[in-house]
């Protein structure tokens, strides 16, 4: 193993403050560290020179004072080499906080990748990062009451106080008007509220404010649900990439208890994986021509993703989105055997429709005038950032976990890793088009090579207080879920990192400098999904839309009953 | 002038329609065309009333808590309720029926005025304590079923027959007689049985 | 200006007949042609009518007490009449007399007008982005609209628009002139990639945003109305002049023209659909950059116009 010589230099650095090292799986690591150096530990191993793709990938925040008295927080580094020489792996630091005044400095003073995830440890756990540079509200509604901290064990699961009502919103800059974008807009499929703070039609500056459909799910899933259970809701958490979802945290479990998963079941993973990154892509082809008034390129998308690839779904899974597969060691239900040659023919098909749609957005001149240079992202915001997924690969960056952590089939297959330098919304545009021919030819390899026999190992019952990691690639990036389990073959901790939370954070960097009319277009390209992002705490969704709706702008306008003219 | 347009309009020329349906709109109409139902598909769950035995396995492995099991304990009756509107359609049902009295249809066209009408209650009879008269957590058909599969050799050597025409309460009774007598457990049996089965699952 | 002015009842009848039915049902044929390009079957030829009637049934929000609010959505479907009347239908004009080039060019720009008033009549951002786009469009199409038919007029020697297309003579420079008259028509209709103002995704709607019931019904049928004025003067002036000959002869060559007028108009209808169908909509800045380019192009026609080409 590789990574042992490239982590005694970090071990030698900080050894002052590494109190355990733990292999939760040969590829992830946990030290258990002492927060003081938290920030420094963590910048080392971003800007690792030899693991030169590395990135923030989350930072997990929980209430173990009934384990260990003590609370604790976690930032989690992907370690990843760009030229592909070593083995990539997961670190860990855990830090544990005291019980009454859990402090720690700040990870987000030096990487912008932690600014959201620190908001949402204050948020959710009460947890106080000590120079974090914007300490608003991140998730919790406007009118939650100061000092209630819905993640922490002694707050039940259904409990949803009331409070005073805030303001949580950016001061607009000088001489701009602001002009909001949702919380219900077209260009989003979901509830969200950028305001765009605008000379003119130019952007200068941004604000987000959204976490307005969380619906709790880590909460119930640690409280009331079993582990085999918690996969209907892990499916839930997204209506594109519930699989992901419902695979990564398969995963982790998978990894606590130790156990490989038959062959057969991890190429069944593979191909229902592939085929909804395809659905994906395609749906949000679609919505990007349409977000430009190019109509026929947004029909013709959808219809293809009808026809073969939710066709397919329906008749793999039994249904066309929720695939209702997984199960801790392996898959629940078998392809039917005259499926096979059908996966092909689709798979044929496919691939001309997708070509021809390729053709029809790159030959629509104004289309490409409209997503070339726009929404910038450059490679260094991205990394600091943490992006992920095609949104990353489209800046240049040359990550994806299928490839880089092997999980599942995809070792055994052929593919590319198509990643572009402009970092515009186009080369987002074309590294999805290019994913999906990809995605085309790993099913067809995936079918033709699947091995007979078991779709599933038993597993019993799961050890308590084990932790480990599970991760996909999704659509949109890398999924990651982190599981702690409890006894009585319940989970006690469940955190769920979608791609979209660090995409997201990033949005304001790509808008500024760009036009009004390019918003929809740039907001759209990361293919946000707000509700991955926000499935984490329990929010009366009914306040929420109320405080929205009450702003001070809206208020002014006060619209006036109807009156016969 | 027209320049910019025409790379559209050839493009919109080149652009090859699928050879099956040139100029055939893919709309179906379909409320009034019935779609093609996959055999994999997972529509409404349906019990067979007369295969259900009323064990409530399926309710214990329901995420959704779309089934219950109601008990009438005055009146000796046991009722498997299933409620497709809170249905997620995950199949765990199916899975865990051990008669296979539960299966999912290929129904999904459910849209009603009121969601009760949707509910489905299969009844079931409990069988009465041989020895108290009152009523036992064991359906007839369970009851049934279980001797039908249990080989007879595990009957006869836990004593099944008997125990299984008791309530519980009375179960423990002489199971605590039982191991009293064998020296097991000290003390007075009778303060040990547990609580008598009023109420149940939900 | 006005001594010479000559009002045809049956031109009013005709006029006020198409203007008020064949908007709503070219917008219906454009809808079922963009939805087979798509490969759907699309709403009924008729939709559009019974989108306007359920319009003209409900009450209207009002966002504002600004009594321009609900006085612009009429001024622009009243503009649109007007221009309308300045048309020749066959043999007939409704109303005709010398200048009446300028009171056209004026009142097609007012529709607009009214367009951009309402629209910032409001404190919505994105009715207010809309108007401001609007408005950047009117200003950067117009003068092509404008140079176009100066061309015409000065070559027919002309001020009367239904004089022009009986006296225009054929040369280089009203070739040129027909392309341009193409192009301003087309970018000031509205349609995509020119639909900016509007842009539902990016800005909601931009100046219909705060609309709803009958004004909005109002207001979309002014929009509706524009485009017919401006296609309709665009097939008289391709039809006018090579049906010259029996343009004038009696009721039947009236007809005649009307009827040639007409199958133009509907056969260029589902042209543009199709053209709209396979575009995507340019930002504003592109659309004006366009614009601009296309007006020093004009620019130049004008000069070939008046060197005598
Ligand atoms: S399909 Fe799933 S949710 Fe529905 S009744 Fe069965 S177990 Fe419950
Ligand atoms: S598991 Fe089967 S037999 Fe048992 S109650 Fe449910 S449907 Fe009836």
């Amino acid at each position: 193993m590789v990574t042992k010589e490239c982590l005694a230099e970090f071990e030698d650095k900080f050894k002052g403050e590494i109190r355990e090292k733990k292999f939760l799986t040969p590829t992830q690591i946990l030290y258990l560290v002492d927060k003081k150096d938290l920030p420094d530990m963590a910048y080392y191993l971003q800007y690792h020179p030899e693991f030169d793709e590395s990135y923030y990938v989350m930072g997990i925040g929980s209430d173990e004072r009934q384990l260990a008295g003590k609370f604790a927080y976690a930032p989690v580094i992907n370690m990843l080499d760009g030229s592909g020489k070593r083995e990539n792996f997961y670190v860990i630091l855990k830090a544990r906080l005291d019980k009454d005044n859990p402090e720690f400095p700040s990870v987000a003073q030096k990487l912008p990748a932690a600014l959201w995830a620190e908001r949402e440890v204050r948020d959710l756990l009460g947890f106080k990062p000590l120079d974090h540079p914007d300490l608003r509200r991140l998730i919790t509604p406007e009118d939650w009451p100061e000092g209630v901290y819905p993640l922490r064990k002694d707050h039940a699961y259904n409990a949803s106080p009331a409070g005073e009502l805030q303001d949580g919103y950016k001061k607009a800059p000088e001489d701009t008007s602001t002009v909001p974008i949702g919380p219900y807009h077209m260009a989003l499929d979901e509830p969200a509220h950028f305001r765009l703070f605008v000379k003119g039609e130019e952007i200068v500056d941004v604000d987000y404010r959204g976490f307005y459909s969380h619906r709790g799910i880590e909460k119930i899933g640690e409280g009331r649900l079993t582990y085999n259970q918690i996969f209907y809701i892990a499916e839930r958490i997204c209506g594109i990439c519930g699989f992901q979802h419902s695979s990564a945290y398969a995963m982790a479990v998978e990894n606590i208890a130790g156990v490989e998963i038959p062959a057969r079941a991890q190429y069944i993973r593979t191909i229902l994986l592939e085929i909804e990154r395809i659905h994906s892509h395609l749906l949000w082809a679609g919505v990007a021509c349409h977000l430009v008034g190019f109509d026929t390129g947004f029909m013709y998308a959808w219809r293809i993703r009808e026809e073969p690839v939710m066709w397919l779904a329906e008749r793999l899974t039994g249904n066309r989105k929720t695939y209702g597969m997984n199960i801790v060691g392996g898959v629940r239900r078998d392809f039917l055997d005259y499926r096979k040659t059908e996966i092909l023919d689709k798979m044929k098909q496919l691939k001309k429709d997708v070509e021809k749609l390729y053709n029809i957005a790159v030959s629509s001149d104004i289309l490409i005038k409209r997503a070339k240079d726009v929404g910038v992202l450059p490679y260094k915001v991205a990394k600091d950032y943490g992006v992920v997924g095609p949104t990353a690969r489209a800046s240049g960056r040359n990550i994806d976990v299928r490839r880089d952590h092997k999980v599942f089939a995809y070792k055994d297959v052929d593919f590319d890793v198509p990643v572009y330098k402009d970092g515009d919304v186009l080369a987002r545009l074309l590294v999805r088009l290019d994913e999906v021919l990809q995605s085309i030819s790993i099913i067809e390899q995936a079918v033709d090579q699947m091995p007979e026999g078991d779709i599933f190992t038993p597993i019993g019952k799961l050890p308590p207080y084990q932790e480990a990691l599970g991760y996909t690639e999704a659509h949109r990036g890398e999924v990651i879920h982190y599981v702690l389990t409890g006894t009585n073959n319940k989970v006690y901790r469940w955190k769920v990192r979608a791609p979209t939370y660090n995409n997201l954070a990033a949005v304001p960097e790509m808008l500024k400098g760009y036009r009004v009319a390019d918003a929809p277009l740039i907001i759209a390209s990361i293919d946000p999904c707000y509700a991955c992002t926000e499935r984490v705490q329990i929010v009366d969704v009914k306040t929420g839309k109320v405080k929205a709706l009450n702003e001070a702008e809206f208020n002014d306008l006060s619209i006036k009953a109807s009156e016969e003219l | 002038m027209e320049d910019v347009k025409i790379s559209y309009t050839e493009s919109l020329i080149s652009w090859k329609r699928p050879d099956l349906r040139v100029g055939v709109p893919v709309t179906v109409k379909y409320p009034l065309v019935p779609t093609e139902k996959p055999p994999e598909y997972r529509g409404k769950p349906h019990i067979d009333p007369n295969v259900c035995i009323g064990c409530g396995a399926c309710v214990r492995a329901c995420p959704a808590d779309a089934l219950t099991a109601e008990w009438d304990l005055e009146n000796g009756l046991k009722s498997i309720v299933s409620n497709p509107a809170r249905c997620i359609r995950c199949g765990r049902c199916e899975e865990a029926c051990p008669t296979g009295a539960m299966k999912l249809t290929l129904e999904f066209e459910l849209a009603t005025p009121n969601k009760e009408d949707l509910v489905e209650v299969v009844e079931h009879h409990l069988t009465k304590c041989k020895k108290c008269g009152d009523y036992t957590e064991f359906t007839e058909r369970q009851v049934e079923k279980a001797f039908q599969i249990l080989p007879k050799e595990i009957v006869d050597a836990n004593a099944l027959g008997e125990k299984m025409q008791l309530c519980r309460e009375c179960r423990m009774e002489e199971s605590v007689k039982i191991l009293a007598a064998q020296g097991r457990i000290i003390g007075d049996p009778l303060l040990l049985p547990p609580q008598h089965a009023k109420g149940g699952e939900k | 200006m006005m001594k010479t002015m000559s009002i045809s009842v049956l031109g009013i009848i005709v006029g006020v007949v198409l203007v008020a039915i064949l908007p709503p049902f070219l917008d219906g044929i454009a809808r079922k042609v963009k939805a087979r390009i798509q490969y759907r079957v699309g709403p009924p030829i008729l939709q559009t009518y019974y989108d306007l009637q359920k319009l003209f049934g409900l009450p209207s929000l009002r966002p504002t007490e600004n009594k321009w609010f609900r006085v612009a959505p009429y001024l622009a479907l009243a503009s649109a009449f007007s221009a309308a009347f300045l048309l020749p239908y066959g043999k007939w004009v409704p109303v005709k007399f010398s200048g009446d080039i300028v009171v056209f060019f004026y009142v097609l720009a007012m529709v607009s007008v009214a367009i951009i008033i309402g629209a910032f009549s409001t404190q919505n951002a994105h009715s207010n982005i809309g108007g401001h786009r609007e408005m950047m469009m009117v200003l950067s199409v117009e003068p092509i609209l404008g140079v176009a038919l100066g061309i015409f007029a000065f070559k027919a020697g002309t001020l009367s628009l239904s004089a022009i297309p009986l006296k225009v003579p054929a040369s280089f420079s009203t070739v040129l002139a027909y392309l341009l008259l193409i192009y301003a028509a087309y970018a000031e209709s509205g349609f995509v990639p020119f639909d900016i103002a509007e842009a539902e995704t990016e800005i909601a709607g931009g100046v219909l945003v705060e609309y709803s019931g009958r004004l909005l019904g109002v207001l979309e049928y002014a929009i509706l109305a524009k485009r017919l004025v401006l296609l309709w003067l665009l097939s008289t002036f391709l039809t006018i002049p090579i049906l010259r000959g029996i343009a004038l002869t009696g009721v039947v060559g009236g007809i005649v023209v009307l009827a040639v007028q007409l199958i133009l108009v509907l056969v260029a209808y589902p042209l543009i659909a199709a053209l709209e169908a396979t575009n995507a909509r340019y930002r504003i800045d592109q659309a004006v950059a366009l614009n601009t380019r296309i007006f020093l192009l004009s620019l130049v026609v004008l000069a070939v116009a008046a060197v005598g080409w």
